[in-house]
């Protein structure tokens, strides 16, 4: 554990209504980690990684993400320091084509979104390709992204995350809507990008044999609140979380 | 390869039509010219960004003002007022776009739109400066271009130089993030764009091609009105876009060819123009929402690929 802490979320608090989203959350993350937040439904774990990425305001606590303090920071911002997210319902742009969305991720991450002259098609040619094959995807190059079938959308959306060069990632139940051969398939590939790039990654995910077969730490959220937290081993002897949630599995 | 094959053709066409039509056709056909540039920067906004504009007469209105005026009250040279036409429809367009930007959807729209009245008002009411409803009279081309093929030919060259930067913008890195802006701006924050950063300079640049189009019509018409700012004026694109396409480049000059040459012959002969043109919209809304590019493109599909047929496509 000698890994340097890259997210460190302090006392993080949400509340939509009288409904308290995310209820005095910390958290904390190392380079190189490969965990997973799990919960019911409604546990909070979507309005955290909105928290995390901007997308919604805190209404108390800090996040800091490579020591810097990025708590008000907008979206883009935070992407731009290396956070990327794939979305739980596939978030696409469906009109252009799967290489078009690919690509378009990646020369923003190279920032040349700013380039008025030069043809998008002659750039980032090389990257693009490497990583529609990566991540399974080089028989969809030409395909409009809203006729995909729904996994092979929940591939692109990865690939669209990882075109960002990101230091950390978060998943959003990235096998949802996949056949379990596709889900191994994908989940060996997050566990690649883990183990060879040094890709820091958190995920969440319903399917308990996923959680337990790839997640090295995890964290249980019920009601917008840290129950437990721990090796799977840890988790799975722990009484709290064998009561809201892995009960109901077992 | 076929496609720069066809567009080469109907250049040439374009470049040899004076030879076969007469003087009022040339005229319709430079207004075909000036508006269809009008109706693809137009486009920038609504097929590109996905937003409608309801006040792009504004930038042409103030693109023609700066030329009508700058060449009527101080003999500026021609040559110099497109460029400055185009600067000033830009400034007016930062700042408005400065508000627009921060809405989307039908907000957007009536937004623009009262900016685009503040503009028709501002250059109704201000007698002195712009000589309100008066309009401005006397706006001469330089001798070279007075006769109607010569300015024909220069705004076919000035609308070609505009079209090709134009298409380059949409081909380019800015062109394709403006695509994603429009499918799914959340997701395009989430890859690391200001949003409404690019938004902007998008509507900067769709406002300075308006103005260069207004700036050309001034000394075509020899005079202008604050009627080309008027909110009317700004259905015009949005008719143009609809009948021709607003998901290919070409789409908005091929409704102004259609517009344009409707009119011209309808009026011809009856005055319910509206009443024509209303119908034709109709048509076109209610069979075929792609417009007539829409319209070949889908045909064209269907006989050369695998691609499995699109759901309703969202605009």
């Amino acid at each position: 554990m000698a890994e340097e802490v890259i997210l460190k979320v302090e006392k993080l608090n949400k509340a939509f209504g009288g409904l308290k989203a995310t209820n005095n959350v910390s958290y904390q993350m190392r380079t190189g980690e490969l965990s997973a937040i799990i919960g019911p439904n409604g546990a909070g774990k979507s309005t955290f990684f909105n928290l995390l990425t901007g997308y919604h305001l805190p209404d108390s606590g800090n996040i800091f993400f490579k020591g810097v303090n990025i708590t008000h920071w907008p979206p883009h911002k935070i992407t731009r320091l290396g956070i990327a997210r794939a979305f739980q319902v596939s978030n696409l742009y469906p009109r252009l084509t799967t290489y078009e969305n690919v690509r378009q991720a990646i020369l923003s991450q190279q920032k040349k979104t700013l380039n008025l002259f030069t043809p998008a098609h002659r750039l980032a040619k090389k990257e693009t390709q490497e990583l529609l094959e990566i991540t399974g995807l080089s028989q969809q190059t030409n395909m409009t992204a809203g006729n995909l079938p729904q996994g092979d959308k929940k591939r692109l959306e990865l690939a669209i995350a990882l075109g960002n060069k990101p230091d950390l990632v978060f998943l959003d139940e990235p096998t949802a809507g996949m056949s379990g051969e596709e889900t191994h398939e994908t989940m060996e590939l997050v566990k690649r990008l883990n183990e060879e790039i040094g890709l820091t990654i958190l995920f969440t995910e319903h399917d308990m044999s996923v959680v337990f077969g790839y997640a090295r730490r995890l964290t249980v959220l019920h009601q917008g609140t840290v129950i437990a937290e721990g090796t799977p081993e840890e988790v799975r002897a722990n009484e709290d979380a064998q009561r809201v949630y892995l009960g109901e599995e077992a | 390869m076929k496609r720069y094959l066809f567009l080469g053709l109907i250049y040439a066409l374009a470049l040899v039509l004076p030879l076969f039509i007469g003087e009022f056709w040339i005229h319709v056909a430079v207004e075909i010219l000036i508006l269809g540039l009008f109706a693809v920067s137009f486009n920038m906004i609504f097929g590109y960004m996905g937003q409608l504009s309801f006040g792009h007469a504004a930038y042409y209105g103030v693109g023609a003002y700066v030329t009508g005026m700058l060449m009527v009250k101080a003999s500026v040279p021609l040559a110099i007022c497109l460029p400055l036409s185009m600067i000033g429809a830009g400034i007016c367009a930062l700042i408005i776009g400065y508000f627009c930007v921060r809405l989307t959807g039908i907000y957007f729209a009536i937004l623009t739109m009262a900016f685009g009245q503040l503009i028709y008002y501002i250059i109704f009411k201000w007698y002195s400066f712009t000589r309100g409803d008066d309009g401005l009279q006397g706006i001469i081309a330089p001798p070279l271009l007075f006769s109607v093929n010569a300015y024909y030919y220069f705004t076919l060259f000035i609308a070609t130089a505009a079209l090709i930067v134009m298409w380059y913008i949409s081909e380019s890195p800015f062109g394709y993030t403006m695509r994603a802006i429009r499918d799914n701006a959340d997701r395009t924050r989430f890859i690391g764009i200001n949003v409404r950063k690019y938004m902007l300079i998008n509507f900067v640049i769709a406002g300075m091609f308006a103005g260069l189009a207004g700036a050309l019509w001034g000394p075509f018409n020899r005079s202008i009105a604050p009627d080309l700012t008027n909110w009317h004026h700004s259905g015009t694109p949005v008719f143009m876009t609809v009948i021709g396409g607003p998901f290919g480049f070409f789409g908005p000059m091929i409704g102004s060819v259609i517009y344009t040459f409707l009119m011209a012959f309808v009026t011809g002969f009856t005055e319910y123009w509206p009443l024509i043109i209303g119908l034709v919209i109709i048509f076109v809304v209610l069979f075929v929402p792609g417009g007539v590019l829409g319209f070949y493109e889908s045909k064209m599909k269907v006989f050369r690929s695998k691609v499995p047929k699109s759901e309703e496509t969202i605009p």
